[in-house]
């Protein structure tokens, strides 16, 4: 399966099935400036309960789950517009409801987000995807690797999971 | 008035390029139901594409066996079989039938539907049962009749749900295609946490406008073509994109997913703008209900 031959892809952030699925499909690392794919994970925060997170950590989560990843977006999709091409943003991270409040503003702002960021896009070529969920295996791998690709170019502004526990 | 050249719309690979290998449904069979045309057709040609023979079940003989022709033509063992998809005695018989000439069913496309353009006070009690129970009851009584027999032979299975992408805004115009297709979704996440240790596996897609030859209005060129500058997208899906996202739900290639329910719709469903045109009433547009026929 050559999904994503001769395409580039930059990642922000570790996932080892999701980085090996990128490569099994055919895709090479680049610099955001030129990549066709830009896939942002953000990893899963501990669980606090709210009365006992200070600020600090709360914003940690919203910086790595929220701000960060719109952050980058904007900025990788003004690379492409650029140079006159259409990409694909891919959010990976955890259910909104799978740790505590900071994870769960952060996943449901990400959510609307990606829907919104699909439509400004869309004729810019750009797709804009999430899959939030507690897996971490082949099956997220194979699954982010196939919406980055030209297969899923019908698919833009979908927030999904993987299995009935996100 | 068409896109913009200067809007770039990414297409999908060619029909003889799948997404998958050509064994990939080796050895296996697959039931469509609402095979023999359209968005069914199209399913039941992703998954003969990954070497799957396939049942093409329909209430219309004819239209099953044209579709089944399609299907012979790509190299896959077919069976037609007629049957409705409300009938639950019929079902079992079809199944029956499928397992006799091409083997023991494990995968699962429910696709049957019905839908046309009317307003709610218009909808006759006979077409508010016969478009929710197609697609409710339909599903319901497929999903049950396969995994029954999933379960007497200890094997695992997976099933396809063809929903829509207005199942979460509603559709004006459209109260019977709204209220099944969304029951089509809340029961693929049900199904999915139900038959989970069963190892069968329950995901839909939440399809967008894919035109095809019997769609309404869906083969008439002039009636299309304001739709491509409506979508996001810029343009409507093509139909082999929604049968190999079908198929690719299905395959073990990512077979840790169930319960999702994947919108492929251009971003069509989420199109919107903070001033938009005058809202009319779907009784009083000039279009119809849908405003456009």
């Amino acid at each position: 399966m050559d999904w994503l031959k001769g395409k580039t892809v930059h990642l922000a952030g570790t996932h080892p099935a999701i980085e090996a699925a990128l490569k099994a499909a055919g895709a090479t690392h680049s610099p955001m400036e030129e990549a066709n794919i830009f896939v942002h994970l953000a990893p899963a925060p501990r669980h606090v309960p709210a009365h006992e997170q200070g600020h600090e950590e709360w914003r940690k989560t919203l910086d790595a789950g929220l701000d960060q990843r719109f952050l980058q977006a904007n900025d990788f999709a003004r690379h492409c517009r650029d140079r006159g091409q259409g990409g694909v943003v891919l959010f990976v991270g955890a259910p909104e409801q799978s740790a505590g409040v900071d994870q769960a503003a952060a996943a449901g702002a990400l959510g609307n987000l990606t829907k919104t960021l699909g439509v400004e896009w869309a004729r810019d070529g750009i797709r804009v995807n999430s899959i939030l969920t507690h897996r971490n295996d082949e099956t997220v791998g194979t699954l982010a690797a196939y919406l980055v690709s030209d297969y899923a170019a019908y698919v833009t502004g979908a927030v999904m999971g993987v299995d009935e526990n996100d | 008035m068409s896109v913009p050249t200067h809007h770039i719309i990414p297409e999908p690979p060619a029909f003889e390029n799948p997404p998958y290998p050509p064994d990939i449904f080796a050895g296996r069979t697959v039931l469509v139901s609402g095979g023999g045309s359209g968005m069914g057709l199209a399913m039941a040609k992703a998954f003969a594409q990954g070497g799957a023979k396939v049942a093409v079940m329909g209430r219309n003989l004819d239209r099953a066996q044209a579709g089944a022709a399609e299907i012979a033509a790509l190299g896959a063992s077919v069976h037609a079989i007629s049957a409705d998809v409300r009938d639950p005695a019929a079902i079992s018989a079809a199944f029956d039938a499928a397992e006799a000439v091409l083997g023991p069913v494990t995968l699962l496309a429910n696709n049957a539907g019905a839908n046309f353009p009317v307003l709610a006070e218009n909808i006759s009690v006979n077409a508010w049962n016969a478009v929710t129970r197609i697609a409710i009851d339909g599903t319901f009584l497929c999903s049950t009749e396969m995994v029954r027999r999933c379960i007497a032979r200890g094997e695992g299975g997976a099933i396809v749900n063809n929903s829509a992408q207005y199942i979460w805004t509603g559709f004006p115009g459209d109260a019977h295609s709204a209220a099944a297709k969304t029951a089509q979704a809340t029961m693929t996440k049900a199904m999915a946490r139900e038959w989970k240790a069963l190892g069968i596996r329950v995901n839909a897609i939440a399809a967008g406008f894919f035109p095809h030859a019997s769609s309404t209005n869906g083969d008439a060129p002039d009636a299309i073509a304001p739709l491509q500058n409506m979508i996001p997208a810029g343009r409507t899906g093509r139909i082999r994109e929604f049968g190999w996202m079908s198929a690719m739900t299905c395959t073990p290639l990512i077979g840790g997913m169930t319960g999702q329910v994947i919108v492929q719709d251009g971003g069509e469903s989420l199109r919107r703008s903070l001033m938009m045109p005058d809202f009319i009433p779907p009784r009083e547009r000039s279009g119809g209900p849908w405003g456009w026929q």
